[in-house]
């Protein structure tokens, strides 16, 4: 402990000692997960990404063999016990739609987020790092991406390629979305990187790399999943709005384009709400959750204290869990 | 132990820019320094915040890259050597310790992981023989016992631990040259002596040459066989510690002793002649010395002509027209 | 001495006591994590007088300063003992009595307060605002007096239109000082008031405040971690360690015979400038964890002095809490060693 820290409450002092209170259970919760738990914020929007989670991961077993299946007998119904969602003008059961649908939705917000936080980090990070020429480069690059306005470009983009396939989905929103992450990421690395423990790194050898994945990015792991989840839901949107302009890929069935065969059934005009109610409420219930989760995450990330407890135990025990951490000791 | 110096500065200079394209003016935090770290002996350098000594230390470090003059390490010019084989090489003989001990170790990571990283990078010593050279060198910095220092994260240890774990790190490689920055300025008072002895337990066992960077003269003098003081950028004294402290030859000096509370030789507080003065850096300095605003002493030569480190005394040099005097012929 | 002094109520008092604590018990946390950053503390300050406070990262006293103004902030709370301004209790007074309180009986200068000037206001608003949330009185004598007060610290009163960061550090320091002074308290608390700040211009700064002192008469509680400070600028010093005033006495006393083992750790801690140089150690170890400080003395793990071999007196080490007592006149320590011999 320095005396000569004027801005650190003695309060914050020696709380810093204590490791977060574990909540013990017979299996061992890793601290990540207990101080995610703590903040009642992260609780709710976790309980409610995980329930959509489940949901698409069960989807097969609670939805009929083909949601798209047409049946005309059972067109256009409201919802009732027998089609819980109600039914579509062509007969589909829009409970199976939406649970399957699931699955696509969460997949692509997943990995475009993936995708675009990668990248943001990686070029927002080395540019901090390196400076110079590196740097000049990535941000004309970030202010170029953040520049061109993202709805008309992803329009233009999906116009353009000839396979709007999941992956050219994932690709295009990730090409949208990276750089207004990676411009956060390389600010606070141009912080972190004025810390003498880069400096000292530099002193002992390290290389560039090595300085950036090992050193910097577990310093930054509360901010870099901030970015994920921020651009997780992002990606939703972005996709459902895309589908819903038919610039998806309507053969498969996610929310957005159950909306986009709902307008263009012009089923709200029959005085049919269902169709665009479900898929739209779970649309919102999913990013409702999300941004509940990024608000818990900035929260406990904020009061530096917290974020700094976290992070000393080390990212990948934090990440992996207390169990690893506990066998270990013991051995 | 040879007398050859492994680390020579010539002239080293360093300017950073400030203002816009339009206004650009420099600032000349380094300037002109010249001075040589020999084996075995600790060499402080002393001065005010601002005065470019940790500037000095950060340069030594490769850290920065010089702006005018040159770092000799054996004989070769170092300064400004780019591959990252001739860098390596450097960094494997030249070492630098912080200020801050909570900064300078990386917070998500152990004691060992600090410790163990500059072994393997410069292969110092064959992998299997890592853990235990970690375990060594974490008991000559007087951590024990090592195995379980080795498992903790920094918050976990004390300021003092901290800065123990920093020297065993920059010993690893088994530096010829320890440039220290304020080693001790941001540990508890009871402590700091500790810290100091351990400098001295090594240059003595390993003859290290040690730069000992300090705005704290009482240490300095402890622990240092030679002092620099800088002000202002340049090097206004330079000498042996006990001689240049007991007979201040510069007038920056001779106000630094008078300032610094000595319990002592006062127990009533003495009113000492101050006037209101700078020590940082200056901003495009012009020509004279750059004390003369605050000097008692001072003549009409001071604000024309810059003086040069004259050696006034037997291997005590001074910058100054009054006290040191240029030979005339 | 100004007309704002005639404003001023009447409250100079020829109590000898101008501040006292008794048995102040200060606390952080609740349940496993409560800790005691004060603990049982007595203390008196009288008119006039500096009183230095001295002590490592995690004694106290920078808690102490923020009890005595009533400034601590949750998880902190003072948790016993009281406080005594001129003989009257300050604990439980309510907050329009306890502004009435700050700033005219007692101010405060933190630790790197420099920093904590506003930077987009000019310093003089700064003195402004200070002036007004405590006083009744109107800008344009608030500004003059701000005008005054600058030069007392030796700042051209010009500077009053200057923002922060157009002046140095030390300048910063001062006018804080200034500010410290505006309504002329009894007692102005010093927290670390030099330790950013270089040796040379420490100096001038403590010069300007011991000639403030002589001319308005102010007490001044001065916290730092530097003993070889108060030696020269102190008239009496209080050691703390671990929450504790483990020894108070004269400032010369301190040189000439300080008795608590911390207390002569700490002094040989400094090397001297000049003189003989002997090889010094410091004290090893660390202060204890106040959740869960040692029994007994709590210097006990780190004191030479600390015998198993010497049985009885061990075991009052390890049992029980030194008291402070009087061992000559206006030197106390709380030390069970000391105790002994002087039976």
């Amino acid at each position: 402990m320095s005396q000569l820290e004027p801005t650190l409450d003695p309060a914050l002092e020696l709380s810093l000692e204590a490791p977060p209170h574990r909540i013990h259970r017979r299996f061992h919760v890793p601290g990540w997960v207990a101080l995610l738990l703590a903040n009642p914020k992260a609780r709710l929007g976790a309980a409610m990404v995980l329930f959509v989670v489940v949901v698409a991961v069960i989807a097969p077993w609670i939805s009929v063999d083909d949601p798209n299946a047409f049946d005309i007998l059972a067109a256009k119904q409201a919802p009732s016990w027998n089609h819980l969602f109600g039914t579509t003008d062509q007969g589909s059961d829009i409970f199976s739609q939406v649970v399957v649908g699931a699955r696509q939705s969460l997949l692509l917000g997943f990995f475009a987020a993936a995708l675009a936080t990668s990248v943001a980090a990686a070029l927002g990070i080395t540019a901090a790092l390196v400076g110079g020429l590196v740097d000049d480069i990535v941000n004309v690059l970030i202010n170029i991406f953040l520049v061109i306005p993202p709805i008309p470009l992803l329009i233009v983009m999906s116009g353009y390629t000839v396979n709007h396939g999941t992956t050219t989905m994932i690709v295009v929103l990730a090409l949208v979305l990276w750089a207004f992450e990676a411009r956060i990421l390389r600010a606070q690395a141009l912080s972190l990187k004025s810390r003498d423990f880069v400096d000292a790194a530099r002193a002992a050898g390290e290389p560039t790399w090595r300085i950036v994945f090992s050193e910097l990015v577990p310093n930054m792991i509360s901010r870099i999943a901030a970015a994920f989840v921020l651009v997780f839901y992002i990606a939703l949107l972005v996709d459902a709005g895309l589908e819903f302009l038919g610039l998806g890929d309507v053969s498969q069935t996610s929310w957005g384009v159950i909306l986009y065969w709902a307008q263009t059934n012009s089923t709200v005009l029959q005085g049919e709400w269902w169709p665009f109610f479900f898929p739209g409420a779970a649309l919102a219930f999913t990013v409702l959750g999300l941004v509940l989760l990024l608000a818990g995450i900035d929260e406990f990330t904020n009061p530096r204290l917290r974020s700094e407890t976290q992070a000393r135990r080390g990212w990948l025990r934090t990440l992996f869990g207390g169990s690893l951490a506990s066998r270990k000791k013991a051995a | 132990m040879t007398s050859a110096a492994p680390l020579e500065v010539r002239s080293l200079t360093k300017q950073f820019p400030i203002g816009n394209a339009v206004r650009r003016a420099h600032v000349h935090a380094v300037d002109d320094v010249s001075f040589e770290l020999r084996p075995g002996r600790i060499t402080a350098l002393v001065g005010e915040s601002g005065s470019g000594k940790s500037t000095v230390a950060r340069l030594l470090a490769h850290l920065y890259e010089p702006t005018g003059g040159a770092v000799l390490f054996e004989g070769s010019d170092v300064s400004r050597v780019r591959r990252r084989r001739d860098v390596l090489r450097y960094r494997s003989q030249v070492q630098i310790i912080f200020q801050d001990p909570f900064g300078s170790l990386n917070p998500v990571k152990t004691v060992r992981h600090h410790v163990e990283r500059p072994l393997r990078i410069h292969r110092v010593v064959p992998s299997g023989q890592v853990e235990d050279r970690v375990h060594e060198l974490l008991r000559t910095v007087g951590l024990v016992p090592p195995e379980d220092i080795a498992a903790k994260y920094p918050h976990e240890l004390s300021g003092g631990q901290r800065q123990r774990v920093a020297i065993a790190r920059a010993l690893a490689v088994e530096p010829k040259v320890v440039l220290a920055d304020e080693p001790i300025s941001m540990l508890d008072v009871s402590i700091r002596i500790g810290i100091l002895n351990l400098m001295q337990k090594l240059k003595e066992e390993r003859g290290i040459a040690f730069l000992y960077v300090t705005h704290d003269l009482a240490s300095a003098r402890y622990v240092a066989d030679d002092i620099l003081v800088m002000y202002a950028g340049q090097i206004v004294e330079h000498g042996p510690v006990e001689e240049v402290l007991a007979d201040p030859l510069h007038p920056y000096t001779r106000l630094l002793v008078s300032a610094v509370p000595d319990p002592a030789t006062k127990t009533d507080a003495q009113q000492v002649e101050l006037r209101h003065g700078d020590a940082s850096a200056a901003v495009d300095p012009a020509e004279g010395c750059r004390f003369r605003a605050r000097c008692p002493l001072a003549i009409e030569v001071c604000s024309q002509v810059t003086p040069q480190l004259v050696e006034a005394r037997s291997r005590h040099t001074a910058r100054c027209h009054v006290t040191a005097p240029a030979p005339t012929d | 001495m100004t007309s704002l002094a005639e404003q001023l109520p009447v409250q100079s008092s020829r109590k000898a006591g101008l501040l006292e604590l008794r048995q102040l018990v200060v606390e952080y946390g609740s349940g496993q994590r409560r800790a005691r950053a004060v603990d049982g503390v007595d203390l008196t300050i009288n008119q006039g007088e500096v009183l230095g406070l001295a002590g490592e990262s995690g004694c106290g006293k920078t808690t102490i300063a923020s009890a005595v103004l009533q400034i601590l902030r949750p998880p902190g709370r003072i948790a016993g003992g009281s406080i005594l301004f001129e003989g009257q209790e300050i604990l439980g007074r309510k907050e329009k009595e306890l502004r009435q309180y700050r700033w005219r009986n007692v101010s405060i200068v933190l630790q790197s307060a420099m920093n904590a000037l506003n930077p987009v206001m000019r310093v003089g608003d700064q003195f402004i605002d200070a002036m007004r949330a405590h006083e009744k009185i109107d800008r344009r004598h608030a500004l003059a007096r701000a005008g005054e007060l600058l030069e007392l610290v030796g700042i051209d009163r010009r500077r009053a239109s200057s923002y922060p960061h157009q002046l140095s550090g030390g300048m910063r320091q001062r006018v804080v000082i200034a500010m410290a002074l505006a309504l002329e308290p009894e007692l102005i608390i010093l927290d670390e008031p030099t330790t950013a700040l270089d040796v040379v211009v420490q100096r001038e700064i403590l010069q300007q405040v011991e000639a403030l002192k002589r001319d308005f008469g102010f007490a001044v509680l001065f916290i730092t971690h530097d003993l070889s400070l108060l030696l020269e600028f102190a008239d009496r010093i209080a050691i703390m360690y671990a929450g504790e005033i483990v020894e108070s006495a004269p400032a010369e006393a301190f040189a000439t015979n300080p008795r608590h083992p911390y207390t002569q750790g700490l002094l040989k801690s400094f090397p001297p400038l000049t003189g003989p140089l002997p090889h010094l150690t410091g004290i090893p170890g660390a202060p204890p964890d106040l959740r869960d400080p040692p029994a007994g003395c709590r210097f006990h793990p780190r004191c030479p002095h600390c015998l198993p071999a010497e049985h009885a007196l061990y075991l009052r080490q390890t049992t029980e809490r030194p008291r402070l007592r009087t061992i000559e006149a206006g030197h106390q320590v709380a030390c069970h060693l000391v105790e002994e011999s002087a039976e």
